[in-house]
């Protein structure tokens, strides 16, 4: 039976997979450049489960994949339980509080009724919570930037990691909420049940991917 | 057995039949170690826990049992002078899930060893511990993990370090996830933070037999922590000689879950492939002083519902003498 682990797709999985290139954990490049969502790697036995961060929580929690790799906006907004056993440092990004130009967090705190868009709701009511504020979240899977612009929203809660895409809409950081990055997460199961399988996987993926 | 929202499952034919052997085989086995069974009611009043299913009862606001354990405390300090030494019990409880795929209504079977003060609390450890090591044979499930902690490892060193409740509730979140890095955040600034970052890096050694215990001894804490970690060590040899064949057991210092409640050794029964552990108790000598009585007690509950969702899913892990 193959040792299963989970990596998403998208940004964080663009990071991942050249940091790979040349390990024991490389990916296969004919399988990746297919559409195959499950890819052989240069080790026998071990294969990846190419997922969207959103899911992957649940198939490491439910002992499909033992080992994976995911945001830790992500894992902040999952109630799975989940082991996270290192920062791996890349893909890091701010968490931030961004609203049209100009505007600034005293002039969102005025305001009556505020409106955030954001796909992150835990974090940004965690952080609402501790500032002492309330507002009406708007929950949004993709493309918050345009909430602001069209009037769903007065702001977004979003990551942003060079501001391009903010710029590109006429937004700014207000507030940085916190900071984020790529974690190692085990299947709790799987980690007392195999962890000598486990243990040589997860060091060679924490020695190729720490930033 | 399949689940959907509101998670009330019904339960047809196999896996009815599957519960009511293991409610017969794991209640006889129960008995046979003189636990008499006690049925408190399936109606429990004030006060009432906000994730319990509740319900008018006239102008009462009451609420379907929601823990054998509290059940049993309230059931016990109210109708009894002396604690009874072993009791045990099976039915269902009914508790809003943490977890979506968990139902509101679940099975369970468990016991609790009480004892009056003074008696000595080190072997009715062991007592209990023998008797989970035979809980997976009658239940027909071929493998397992037996995850052996300790609570007060990591309670005792912060209450000595006087950390408020955010913090240790941050600390406790970051230790069951092992997230080491997470350690340091939440005690980033605190007078202790060196202190007990080194304690915690010593509790997340890798869950072993005796060697994880030695890891301890690289703890700033380990002369404070010396009665526990000789109680773990002796409870280690006490049930390692009794593990049948594919039953293991880790060491894991970490364990931190329940730490709230419990006060002494926890033991968790795993299973590849489970999503949650199937069973679990420990020692929580704090809930009778609570409720007025200053007796000690220790237990452990069998979580059918996630048993009967393991059958399911992986039927290859069960087939023994207990299996349907």
């Amino acid at each position: 039976m193959s040792l299963l682990l989970a990596f998403p797709k998208g940004r964080l999985g663009d990071d991942l997979v050249p940091k790979l290139r040349g390990t024991a954990l490389a990916l296969d490049e004919a399988a990746l450049k297919s559409r195959a969502l499950r890819v052989p790697t240069a080790t026998a036995g071990v294969e990846v489960l190419l997922l969207k961060g959103a899911d992957l929580p649940r198939y490491v929690a439910a002992g499909i994949a033992a080992l994976g790799i995911v945001g830790s906006d992500t894992l902040d907004e999952t109630s799975e339980d989940l082991l996270e056993l290192a920062d791996l440092g890349f893909g890091a990004c701010r968490l931030s509080l961004c609203a049209p130009g100009g505007t600034s967090l005293e002039d969102l705190r005025r305001r009556p009724h505020l409106r955030l868009a954001t796909k992150y709701p835990k974090a940004t009511t965690a952080w609402l919570t501790k500032e002492g504020l309330t507002a009406e979240l708007v929950g949004l899977a993709s493309s918050a930037e345009l909430a602001p612009i069209l009037g769903l929203a007065d702001a977004i809660v979003d990551l942003v990691q060079t501001g391009g895409t903010l710029k590109a809409h006429g937004l700014a950081e207000a507030h940085v909420l916190g900071t984020t990055s790529a974690r190692l997460v085990a299947s709790r199961a799987a980690y007392l049940a195999e962890a000598a399988a486990l243990g040589p996987v997860a060091r060679e993926l924490e020695r190729a991917l720490r930033a | 057995m399949p689940t959907h929202m509101p998670h009330f499952p019904d339960l047809l034919f196999e896996p009815a039949a599957r519960l009511r052997a293991w409610e017969h085989a794991l209640m006889g086995l129960l008995a046979e170690a003189g636990y008499g069974e006690l049925h408190p009611s399936l109606v429990m009043r004030e006060p009432l826990e906000p994730e319990a299913v509740r319900f008018f009862d006239g102008a009462d606001l009451v609420a379907l049992r929601w823990d054998f354990t509290v059940a049993l405390g309230r059931l016990l300090s109210s109708r009894f002078e002396a604690p009874p030494p072993r009791v045990s019990y099976a039915g269902a409880v009914f508790r809003r899930p943490q977890q979506p795929w968990e139902p509101v209504e679940r099975f369970e079977v468990g016991c609790e060893r009480l004892q009056a003060p003074g008696e000595d609390t080190a072997a009715a450890d062991v007592e209990l511990a023998r008797l989970m090591v035979a809980m997976p044979a009658a239940l027909g499930l071929r493998g397992g993990i037996l995850q052996l902690g300790h609570a007060a490892l990591l309670r005792r060193p912060m209450e000595a370090e006087a950390l408020d409740a955010e913090t240790t509730a941050r600390v406790v979140r970051a230790l069951h996830r092992r997230a080491a890095h997470r350690v340091r955040e939440a005690l980033d600034g605190h007078p202790a933070a060196a202190r007990l970052t080194a304690h915690a890096e010593a509790l997340l050694a890798e869950p072993d037999g005796p060697a994880t215990l030695e890891a301890l001894a690289a703890s700033p804490y380990a002369g404070m922590l010396e009665d526990e970690i000789a109680h773990l060590g002796r409870a280690h040899a006490a049930i390692a000689p009794l593990l049948p064949p594919g039953l293991e057991l880790r060491l894991d210092p970490a364990d931190v879950q329940g730490i709230g409640f419990y006060t002494g050794p926890t033991l968790r029964l795993w299973a590849p492939g489970a999503q949650a552990e199937l069973a679990s108790g420990g020692r929580y000598d704090r809930l009778y002083p609570e409720l007025g009585r200053d007796w000690k007690a220790a237990g452990f509950c069998l979580r059918l519902s996630r048993l009967l969702d393991l059958a399911e899913t992986r039927p290859e892990l069960f087939g023994g003498e207990g299996a349907r």
